[in-house]
């Protein structure tokens, strides 16, 4: 058929076949297979020490893989070059205490080269978009921990990824903030098409944010289930469809 | 200022100046028990000072001693702070090397300063010599041990984001281990300018220490306390004028204590 730019023949943005890895002697992920489309939105769900963060820093290219295949865009891991379009948001916020938030978020533009004006415009776009434009010029001791988070969003989304891996990107924000954050990365996720894979402990979060949510089971980790979820956007906790998918998965769990 | 730390300072103001009247009073009565050149009074010692600032050779004494700590500093943290990075860098390297830091840290100072004078006779190296191997290991064991606290988590940070080693090393290494690295300096800038005057004492014809061993020989027991005045005075000026303010500046970023 000729179904016009057909998810299903396009090259994944991101490709996992049997990925497996260990620590000593402790067996962290076993048998991952996923494939992730240009432009979708994936959540990670699973209990504590189920080997999530782990996949991400796979993923990142941080960790090497034990056994399976990771491919961007159709090339291995290995021979892919283009990893600056992947930015990763760690489960901790870290932030360099010796820098001022907009440094902070300037940080990644600092790989490479560019004026400091240039990234300074940026950095303070970047924090609008996070509603932090008023601490720019604080140091990270003196914001709370999910203002924090924000920063750290904000360093991650600064460098303009075309995939976003985010490790419980939202976990510490006030619920009202957390809302305004989804809309906020959604609208700029569809503005730029960017790919984004999260990890979550919330299933609300994950049935308003993702295509897809996987869910994980622990030692060693490895995907039960894959749940596509094509509920229409925009996506209101309170309405009725989405309540009852947010059920529906937690009885899976 | 509010009206809290207002009181604080004035408070503080007249405590130091009750020390500094005590002081000068039980140093006067002891000067007139004494004979003058065991303990020369407090009004010997301040013309001693006056005529010392005044004289020729007062700016050029003081010149070539600054001049030696500074060159032996200098050159004590060009050296330490790379070798303390690669002892941090690696575990195998530190390992191998501990022994002759250990060795380093027990030698005296003295003894440096006798094997200058054999190695370089009376000249401004052997000064600049002592300083150096007094600083240098200081220096390099605090760079070492704050290499040992970079913390993993921001080198991912950096890795993440694609940069260079170089760059790795500048925007995360140094800045985590400038706090140590300001310690180390500091303590051994002040071990420096002590040894200094001891090596100078030894192997300079000129500089403080030098002044000081010819005042000595000639039993002009003012001049040495002039001499010791002007150190201690310059040595608190350097730390709160200089030190402090530099400190506080480079650390603004710390969640302030208490
Ligand atoms: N660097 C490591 N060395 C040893 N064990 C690790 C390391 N990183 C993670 N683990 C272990 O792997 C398992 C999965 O960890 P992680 O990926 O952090 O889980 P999650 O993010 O799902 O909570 C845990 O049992 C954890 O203790
Ligand atoms: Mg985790």
């Amino acid at each position: 058929m000729n179904a016009p730019s057909s998810l299903a023949l396009a090259v994944p943005a991101l490709s996992l076949k049997d990925i497996g890895k260990h620590f000593d002697g402790l067996e962290a992920l076993r048998g991952i297979s996923l494939d992730v489309a240009k432009g979708e939105i994936v959540a990670l769900l699973g209990t504590s020490g189920c080997g999530k963060s782990t996949l991400l820093n796979i993923v990142s290219g941080l960790l090497p893989a034990d056994r399976g295949e990771l491919r961007i865009d159709g090339q291995p891991a290995a021979s892919f070059r283009d990893w600056r379009r992947i930015a990763y948001m760690f489960q901790e916020d870290r932030l360099l205490p010796w820098r001022s938030i907009r440094a902070n978020v300037a940080f990644g533009l600092e790989a490479e080269r560019s004026r400091r004006a240039e990234r300074i415009v940026k950095a303070e776009q970047a924090l609008r978009l996070v509603e932090l434009d008023g601490f720019a010029r604080a140091w990270p001791h003196q914001l709370s921990g999910g203002m924090r988070s924000r920063v750290a969003l904000a360093r991650s989304l600064v460098v303009e990824p075309q995939i976003l891996l985010m490790d419980e990107p939202f976990s510490k924000l006030d619920p009202q903030t957390r809302a305004q954050m989804h809309q906020e990365l959604l609208r700029l996720q569809r503005f730029k098409n960017i790919t984004v894979v999260f990890v979550t402990h919330d299933v609300e979060e994950a049935v308003v944010l993702a295509d897809r949510v996987v869910v994980l089971e622990p030692r060693p980790g490895r995907i039960r289930a894959i749940k596509p979820l094509d509920l229409p956007r925009p996506r209101i906790p309170t309405d009725l469809a989405v309540s009852e998918q947010v059920r529906q998965l937690r009885m899976a769990l | 200022m509010t009206m809290e730390t207002a009181k604080r300072i004035v408070s503080l103001l007249l405590q130091r100046g009750v020390l500094i009247a005590v002081f000068l009073l039980l140093w006067w009565y002891a000067a007139v028990q004494l004979p003058s050149f065991v303990l020369p009074g407090p009004e010997r010692v301040f013309s001693a000072l006056v005529g010392l600032v005044h004289s020729v050779t007062f700016l050029h004494d003081l010149g070539a001693t600054m001049g030696r700590v500074f060159s032996g500093f200098v050159l004590a943290t060009l050296i330490g702070t790379p070798l303390g990075l690669a002892l941090g860098s690696s575990r195998a390297l530190a390992r191998f090397f501990e022994p002759i830091l250990a060795v380093l840290n027990t030698v005296s100072s003295a003894i440096w300063a006798i094997f200058a004078i054999i190695w370089f006779g009376i000249s401004d190296a052997t000064t600049i010599f002592v300083v150096f191997m007094t600083a240098m290991p200081l220096i390099l064991t605090n760079v070492w041990q704050g290499a040992q606290t970079v913390e993993r988590q921001f080198i991912d940070l950096a890795r993440s984001f694609r940069m260079s080693r170089w760059q790795v090393l500048v925007k995360i290494s140094l800045p985590s281990i400038l706090p140590y690295f300001f310690s180390g300096a500091r303590l051994a800038f002040g071990f420096g300018w002590r040894v200094s005057l001891v090596a100078e004492t030894l192997g300079a014809s000129d500089g403080i220490g030098y002044r000081l061993r010819q005042a000595a020989d000639l039993v002009q027991s003012d001049q040495v306390f002039a001499w010791t005045l002007l150190l201690v005075a310059l040595m608190l000026l350097l730390e709160a004028g200089v030190l402090k303010p530099l400190e506080r500046w480079l650390f603004r970023w710390k969640t302030p204590s208490r």
